[in-house]
């Protein structure tokens, strides 16, 4: 028994699944966390920069919207890949904000619809997926299962974040550093879309997910009442315990299914939500695994919390600057409101030698 | 190793007095179908939520991890190495969501990654009062899927992304709503959506009854969804499948949205026609127009 939905690269399934490509779109416009705090109605004295190690996001402009941030990280996507939109069986679209056009959210269609017609897909199976932050790797878990069964050759996972309007929505409320309201002002725009492929060869070694559901009250992403998009409640001191008490044991037991060590990880790529938790995890995981990965991936000191994309992000950021070896052991970790847990082990493969430069 | 149908249970609003929102529905639906296939909340593997309209719109967490904990799967103490765990997420594809997310119950039970999954559905309109044009009556309904000998044979999700238009939902702000404006459901339905859901679902049921040798008057149980209004009936007539193939479905669970198909289902298992059908048809339609299809046996 395990507290993990679990599915090990075993050789019991007929076949394997790989990362073929990994593409992102990224708004041109920065706004520094001293430019964001300067907004706030109050005076909060907050250091955010500090607290966080945030130093900068990107905002979209007032013409962009989830829906066509996902297409432009699709298509960057694509771009990098021996496919073409009419070679996929299946398009996820997992982006948490649903916004087609300024604050106007979209409950149908799903996104995914209109994605694939923008890239070419129609033939593929297209649904959404929501899982909060989760959103992205929950859906390379089911396209993993679906390519190692046989039921598809290759599927597409993509996300449009255009979420900074929590965050001016929070500027108006926030007194101080114990607001519910204050992780919304560490939010970045962006995009990420990831293909997976049948693979002759284990590229993702290990999946798996969890739901700590007695948390899932933690984080509230919701409309505003009054006032247009929307707001986020998040009781982030409690996420980080519990993700710093309950994780641990969780990561040992899955580590320990796939038969790897911390140690033997190469690249850790942890959930993005701020410079400070991300270390804290870090020496936590030391203390009670007794062993570290090699590297802990940081990202989000530049591109903010960009909500379900940030592990590709990070990952498209590293593959760009070529830091990646093949052969090198990547860890994707989940930590997200629900409180969902995700793990997704990679094993390098020419994904390192055929991505091209960051966006 | 095939994936199987348990059981079904809905659940719908008692009186005007009472409001129960999406979540209650959803909670109440999760535990009558606990009950009814005899299991313990804990050996949940997989739990999807397949419901679009949420209380307050919630965009995050996904409501199946407040199902999860308000059905207690797997709660309530640190998780501990060996201990069973759920896995929780929501898949939104409409009136089709359900059968989107049979699939991919059927696939992770096939393969042996989850043994027990239960599929929720639930929708209410999130704010009665400023909502334009929704159409849907409340109700929730949930369905267990395990491991069986036979179940679900195959999957048939298809889009039709030239009737888009015709039926769309949407979260508008109106800054001259109420005193100070509000964020307001608006959905906006062709008078053309049902009579291109149901042609397009009827090409795409023909096509799986083709691919499968099956003939129409050999479908046991057409299960459909519940709205467009009327739909089963005509989809069960283009396809030449005789209309006492559909499940009787009470009137508080006629023209309910994701859980319509659900509703058809409990019917047909709780008056045995599900356990004595060789051949059961799930169609489904929502917005897109999006079709899921799905085949399912019963018995050799």
């Amino acid at each position: 028994m395990t507290c993990w939905m679990l599915a090990e690269a075993s050789g019991e399934t007929p076949f394997e699944a790989r990362f073929e490509s990994i593409g992102a779109f990224l708004p041109e416009h920065r706004v520094t966390t001293r430019e964001l705090m300067a907004t706030t109605k109050h005076h909060t004295r907050i250091d955010l920069e500090r607290l966080t190690g945030i130093r900068e996001h990107r905002e979209a402009n007032p013409t962009e919207s989830s829906l066509s941030l996902a297409i432009a990280a699709a298509r960057d996507c694509l771009s990098r890949s021996r496919y073409t939109g009419a070679d996929l069986d299946v398009v996820i679209d997992a982006s948490i904000t649903r916004y087609v056009e300024g604050t106007t959210y979209q409950f149908e269609p799903p996104l995914s619809m209109a994605i694939k017609r923008a890239i070419g897909a129609a033939q593929a199976t297209s649904f959404d997926i929501s899982n909060a932050c989760a959103g992205m790797l929950t859906g390379v878990f089911l396209l993993n299962d679906m390519i190692r069964r046989g039921t598809i050759r290759r599927g597409m996972v993509v996300s449009g974040e255009r979420i900074t309007g929590l965050g001016t929505n929070a500027a108006r409320s926030i007194r101080s550093i114990l607001s519910p309201q204050l992780a919304s002002l560490t939010l970045g725009d962006g995009a990420a879309a990831v293909i997976v492929d049948r693979a002759s060869a284990p590229g993702i070694r290990l999946a798996g997910f969890t739901t700590l559901a007695e948390h899932s009250r933690l984080c509230l992403g919701l409309p505003g009442f009054h006032h247009s998009g929307a707001n986020m409640y998040t009781r982030a001191r409690k996420i980080h315990e519990v993700a710093m008490a309950e994780g641990p044991p969780l990561l040992e037991e899955i580590l320990e299914r796939g038969g790897i060590h911390l140690g033997d990880i190469d690249w850790l790529i942890p959930h993005q939500t701020s410079v400070r938790a991300i270390r804290s995890g870090e020496k936590i995981l030391a203390e009670k695994m007794c062993e570290h990965p090699r590297h802990v991936v940081v990202t989000v000191d530049e591109y903010g919390n960009t909500a379900s994309t940030t592990l590709f992000l990070a990952l498209h950021h590293h593959l760009a600057e070529h830091q990646f070896k093949r052969g090198d052991k990547i860890l994707l970790l989940s930590v997200a409101s629900g409180l969902e847990i995700g793990v997704v082990l990679l094993e390098m493969d020419e994904l390192e030698a055929t991505h091209g430069s960051v966006h | 190793m095939g994936a199987c149908i348990e059981a079904a249970a809905t659940s719908t609003r008692r009186g005007m007095l009472i409001h129960r929102g999406a979540v209650h529905l959803a909670d109440d639906a999760a535990e009558t179908c606990l009950s009814r296939a005899h299991h313990d909340a804990d050996d949940l593997d997989l739990l999807i939520n397949t419901g679009i309209y949420k209380d307050r719109n919630t965009a995050e967490p996904a409501l199946a991890s407040i199902i999860q904990e308000d059905v207690g799967a797997n709660v309530g103490g640190p998780a501990q190495i060996g201990h069973h765990g759920t896995f929780s997420f929501d898949l939104l594809n409409g009136g089709a969501g359900f059968v989107t997310a049979a699939h991919v119950a059927d696939g992770f039970v096939a393969s042996g990654t989850a043994r027990l999954a239960m599929i929720v559905a639930s929708d209410a309109d999130p704010s009665p009062r400023t909502s334009r044009n929704y159409p849907f009556k409340p109700a929730g309904g949930a369905v267990m899927i395990a491991p069986g000998k036979l179940g679900f044979q195959r999957f048939v999700i298809r889009t039709f992304p030239e009737d888009a238009a015709l039926f769309e939902s949407r979260l508008v702000w109106d800054a001259h709503a109420g005193f100070r404006g509000h964020n307001v459901v608006e959905i906006r339905e062709a008078p053309a959506f049902a009579d291109h859901a149901v042609e397009h679902a009827a090409s795409t049921a023909r096509e799986v009854l083709a691919d499968a040798a099956i003939r129409a008057d050999q479908v046991d149980v057409l299960v459909t969804s519940q709205y467009p209004h009327g739909f089963g009936l005509r989809v069960a007539r283009a396809l030449g499948i005789p209309d006492d193939r559909l499940p009787y479905v009470p009137a508080p669970l006629r023209g309910v949205h994701t859980a319509g198909p659900i509703g058809a289902l409990e019917s047909a298992l709780t008056t045995r026609r599900f356990a004595h059908a060789r051949h059961v048809l799930f169609v489904t339609a929502g917005a897109g127009i999006t079709i899921g299809v799905a085949w399912y046996r019963g018995w050799e």
